[in-house]
């Protein structure tokens, strides 16, 4: 694991993805149904759509680097001129289910239809086909990767479970660009009073310090030549105070030569064909057998 | 359970200051999830738990070696039967392993027959894949039962870090007479769930607390050491290779391990040497002057 030649193409040291979930409203409604008429917390959102997006692609044509926006069908239909600039930008677009549902309690046939819904919508905006897909909320059934391939995905960037690219087992070769938790700005900044988040209201973290964890990380990413993916939102950090730490953080990521920054699907094509074999030992693989077993012994 | 408190710093061996003993609980994904099923639904927060024996603790040996310290890996033993070739590793490279529970069972829950079934498999799985038994346990999930000192004994066992009330080390007492049974005690202070561990659904920290900042955790974590060494005591850590051996948090472990070594009279050890030299030197069992 130590040796990181050939890992990532032309003689990088690190992959770094940026990128940024669409969420708008759709995270406070699909998580708390009830909130339909409060104008004040669905415009904590829609924020990201009206003013978020517009700064983040200002700031990427600035710095010149390509990014990855999940954007969930409903957004793409309803936010379309929004999605159409970020695809004129030269970004990568991906789906993010459907109306941004949380995979938890919903049934391996509910999850392939917001899988397929929100592929077929955001595919019908761009004029595109997409193949990539990031997990709204809650995770998937086991099984509902082998059902990528008719919706025209091919990669995923959902599981917080690794900092390197893997295959998902029975999929005829889905590949996972893991998140984390501790790179994603949701974690350190978003809040609000009614639904609360954080659910036991912490104040927002201080600015300083998250640009220090996410510095911190890229340094620890570089080192050990891993894929460092970046999760932001527009509502998030898509606002006047915040964008500086983006801008600090990508041009810190820039200074260094060695680092491929790039888009999921560069990022999954190049995994699949050089590292076509999963690491002896890999939780997923482990997983998909124990789980296996657990139901043939049923 | 605790012998009367005892004033006097503690001795160590060969005239050092203080002693540093390096724990990590290297839970995987065992833990209340997988003992209640719900983890078989979720795939992503399985490898969260995964990532330690897999990505995190080869990083972490390298990391231990390069800075040329011991350390003990509390671990439970259906980590050790799912990924053997990574806990070798751990045993070959000089560190200790000991028990962490089969799959990060709470003792408090446990009768003692199962307590007791518990670690006679745990122990078989440690010599069948290992080689080695536990001489070390560390109660997972928070309490122990009260028949536990009693069961640890009984499996031979030399040591206990599970509890919180002291900064040194001392012996546990039971039927009213002091045993030689040690216990290493650990804090929250120097516990990396406390600063750095974050999940979604189920909910960590219960209040959803933010991930703090790294700068700010390593200072805290210098400055317990710093507190440690003033007083001449006995420092552990409860860190988990899934949380503090994720890629910037290396490097906040690799910084504060530099921090200790810059000083010449600690004593690095595992926990196992730490209970021997507590036995050997005969502390806690002098009278205390009034």
């Amino acid at each position: 694991m130590n040796d990181t030649h050939g890992r990532w193409p032309n003689g990088a040291r690190a992959a770094v993805m940026i990128t940024i979930d669409h969420d708008a409203d759709l995270a406070l409604l699909s998580g708390s149904p009830a909130i339909a008429d409060r104008g004040k917390t669905l415009s904590v959102g829609r924020y990201g759509t009206d003013r978020g997006i517009d700064r983040l692609l200002g700031l990427f044509a600035e710095l010149d680097v390509p990014t990855t926006w999940f954007v969930p069908g409903r957004n793409a239909e309803q936010h379309s001129d929004a999605v159409r600039r970020i695809a004129a930008a030269g970004h990568e677009l991906a789906s993010h289910g459907d109306a941004h549902e949380d995979f938890q309690p919903l049934t391996l046939d509910e999850q392939i239809r917001a899988v397929h819904d929100g592929a077929d919508r955001l595919c019908q905006v761009t004029g595109a086909p997409v193949r990539g897909f990031r997990t709204p909320a809650g995770e998937w059934k086991p099984g509902l990767g082998a059902h990528f391939a008719a919706s025209g995905l091919d990669w995923s960037s959902s599981s917080p479970g690794d900092d390197l690219p893997y295959l998902h087992p029975g999929t005829g070769g889905v590949v996972e660009i893991p998140v984390q938790y501790e790179l994603e700005d949701h974690q350190y900044f978003f809040f609000n009073l009614e639904p609360p988040f954080p659910t036991g209201q912490s104040r927002i973290a201080s600015y300083a310090h998250v640009l220090g964890n996410w510095t911190q990380e890229f340094a620890a990413h570089h080192r050990y030549g891993l894929c460092y993916v970046l999760r932001l939102h527009p509502e998030v950090t898509g606002t006047p105070g915040r964008i500086g730490l983006v801008r600090d953080l990508i041009t810190h990521i820039k200074a260094h030569p060695d680092v491929w920054i790039t888009t999921g699907s560069p990022v999954a094509d190049w995994w699949r064909t050089n590292h076509p074999d999963n690491d002896p030992g890999h939780p997923a693989d482990l997983f998909a057998r124990l789980r296996a077993e657990r139901e043939a012994a049923v | 359970m605790h012998t009367p408190v005892d004033p006097r710093p503690p001795r160590w061996p060969h005239g050092h200051r203080a002693a540093v003993a390096l724990a990590f609980d290297l839970d995987g994904p065992t833990g209340g999830a997988m003992l209640d099923g719900s983890l078989w639904d979720r795939p992503g927060y399985f490898a969260l738990g995964g990532y330690g024996p897999h990505r995190a603790l080869p990083r972490l040996l390298d990391l231990l070696d390069d800075a040329g310290v011991p350390a003990t890996f509390f671990a439970p033993a259906w980590v050790v039967e799912h990924w053997p070739e990574a806990c070798r590793r751990i045993v070959e490279r000089g560190h200790e392993v000991a028990h962490h529970g089969y799959r990060h069972e709470c003792y408090y829950d446990l009768t003692v027959d199962e307590q007791h079934a518990v670690i006679t498999r745990s122990q078989r799985v440690f010599r069948d894949v290992l080689g080695v038994e536990a001489t070390g346990f560390r109660s997972p999930s928070g309490d122990w039962h009260p028949e536990t000192p009693r069961v640890l004994r009984e499996h031979g066992f030399r040591y206990s870090s599970s509890m919180r009330g002291d900064d040194r080390p001392y012996r546990h007492t039971l039927d009213g007479a002091t045993t030689d049974l040690v216990e290493i005690p650990a804090r929250w202070d120097m516990d990396d769930y406390a600063f750095l561990a974050y999940h979604r659904n189920p909910d960590y920290p219960s209040g959803q607390d933010r991930i703090a900042s790294y700068a700010l955790t390593l200072d805290n974590w210098k400055r317990e050491f710093d507190g440690y060494r003033a007083e001449g005591l006995c420092l552990t850590t409860l860190f988990h290779p899934k949380v503090s051996g994720r890629p910037g948090r290396l490097l906040i472990l690799e910084e504060l391990i530099a921090h200790m070594r810059a000083h010449d009279d600690v004593w690095f050890a595992n926990c196992n040497d730490v209970a021997d030299w507590w036995i050997e030197s005969g502390q806690g069992t002098e009278a205390v002057a009034a």
